[in-house]
């Protein structure tokens, strides 16, 4: 009797862990686009209203990310999970209408199965007290002991096999956002890279200049890549001899040049070409000419800063 | 030990642990407002203005940028108004004044047009018909109003509309970490 019921605990136990292993690894085969922006937008909440998907939505809110599902659906470069995590990342873990497997929102997936399977223990351990307790009447007492340490053992397995439970629920069930890092998740794109390096510029021009050469293997028309990596090497070039300044001076005049030609609204490579023909080549007339080109086009404050009094200069200079 | 005495000490243990975690973290108290961009390279965006000329965030490194997120029904979008006029009046005068340039939030551009002719605020205003800015930024309600520093870093978003003051001190904090 006794084997028999174990025999079929086991059977339930291996079927649900192999409902679970496949449920997990199953590929669920290709989607029509619209196929995959349902399923998206039916796993992300309306942001501005209550319990409802962007899927049902019609708030300008939940239309602005259904549009940028699609968008994104529509480039391919990007997996479901991958789009879902990108929403996520913008407005927060509570648009996920089921909550994550991983981190801290894995214990609304993990408490349940622990509290559970404690508690089934619990009962299990006290039906079987209650039943000893009417078959024997009298139990010496000299064997209490050794029950205690069945008990710990008990406890310990029992809290480990609801965790694991837990866990393995919440890797199946939660969702899994591929693209969050400890820092937002953001990609280490060409974005990223300008970005660090402009932050290292002023301080570090070596690694500035290194990271406009890896944005520059990525997209080798990058224009500000271009521009302020000639820029940098431009001024680290002036302590250096003059065979070197004149090495740079060329390099930099050409990936200007080629800055312009690929974006003539850019201002700054407008600006830098003014400063590096005048202090370094000497030009006053053409170092005006695209100084006043760069002034045209508004340039951001850092760049109109380093010529706005290079112009006045220049104008006084060609004028005496 | 008694089973009994078990479960109340791991009841004890979760209430105290529950207790540190409320006495220990630090509730929001400034006007900056959480979001997963803050600290990291500002979403790409390009677009154009209600007035068909070109804008690129790219080209406005080097700058320090405010995006208001706005809409010209929002009633504190109309009460943050003349703090924003003001602001973007004080920075003009300064060599390193911000950019400041209206998001438009699922409005039409006349109504937009309408409502700064008759209120004044000289500065551009974003088309972003499809949201695709507010999503990039995790906008959901407006007004809203992020500030991107010269190198491109998300670096603070307020959330609900502003009042006197309120920008210029937190502009002053930034530039101050900042160096500028």
């Amino acid at each position: 009797m006794f084997a028999r019921r174990r025999i079929v605990w086991t059977a339930i136990i291996v079927a649900t862990i192999a409902l679970l292993v496949f449920g997990s690894v199953r590929d669920t085969g290709p989607l029509t686009q619209q196929d995959r922006i349902d399923t998206i937008t039916k796993r992300i909440a309306c942001p501005t209203c209550d319990g409802e998907s962007v899927f049902v939505s019609r708030a300008s809110a939940a239309q602005a990310i259904r549009a940028e599902v699609a968008r994104q659906v529509g480039d391919g470069a990007r997996t479901d999970d991958e789009v879902v995590a990108y929403i996520a990342d913008r407005f927060g873990g509570a648009v996920l209408l089921l909550p994550r497997g991983t981190g801290f929102d894995a214990l609304i997936w993990v408490l349940p199965v622990l509290f559970t399977v404690v508690l089934s223990a619990a009962l299990g351990l006290a039906f079987r007290r209650w039943q000893r307790a009417g078959t024997v009447a009298a139990v010496s007492t000299s064997k209490v002991a050794a029950p205690r340490r069945s008990f710990a053992i008990g406890i310990v397995l029992t809290v480990v096999v609801g965790v694991a439970g837990g866990v393995l629920v919440a890797r199946q069930s939660g969702q899994r956002l591929p693209l969050q890092t400890p820092t937002g998740g953001i990609e280490d794109s060409t974005a990223s890279l300008l970005a660090q390096a402009r932050f290292s510029g002023p301080t570090d021009v070596k690694t500035a200049i290194e990271l406009y050469g890896r944005v520059l293997e990525l997209d080798p028309d990058n224009v500000e890549a271009l521009t302020y990596r000639a820029w940098l090497i431009m001024l680290s070039a002036r302590q250096f001899d003059e065979l070197i300044r004149s090495q740079a001076y060329t390099s930099t005049i050409t990936a200007l040049g080629r800055a312009i030609e690929l974006d003539s609204a850019y201002p700054d490579a407008m600006c830098f070409l003014g400063i590096v023909v005048y202090r370094d080549g000497g030009d006053a007339k053409s170092a005006k000419e695209f100084v006043d080109r760069c002034l045209e086009r508004d340039p951001p404050a850092e760049v109109r800063g380093l010529v706005e009094s290079l112009s006045a200069d220049l104008e006084a200079e060609l004028n005496g | 030990m008694k089973p009994a005495k078990v479960g109340a000490a791991a009841v004890a243990v979760v209430l105290v642990a529950f207790i540190a975690v409320l006495v220990v973290s630090d509730g929001d108290t400034g006007v900056g407002a959480r979001s997963p961009l803050l600290g990291q390279p500002a979403p790409a965006i390009v677009t154009t203005t209600i007035d068909d000329a070109p804008f690129d965030l790219a080209r406005r490194k080097g700058s320090w940028v405010v995006f208001n997120f706005f809409n010209s029904t929002c009633v504190p979008c109309i009460a943050e108004h003349s703090s924003l006029v003001r602001f973007v009046a004080d920075e003009a005068e300064r060599v390193d004044g911000v950019e400041f340039f209206t998001v438009v939030n699922d409005d039409a551009d006349d109504a937009v047009r309408s409502f700064f002719t008759a209120n004044d605020g000289k500065w551009p205003k974003l088309r972003d018909d499809d949201g695709s800015i507010a999503v990039a930024f995790g906008v959901a309600k407006v007004p809203e109003t992020w500030i991107i520093d010269p190198n491109g870093f998300v670096r603070l978003r307020i959330l609900g509309a502003v009042v006197d003051g309120v920008l210029e001190e937190q502009m002053a904090q930034l530039r101050s970490t900042q160096g500028s």
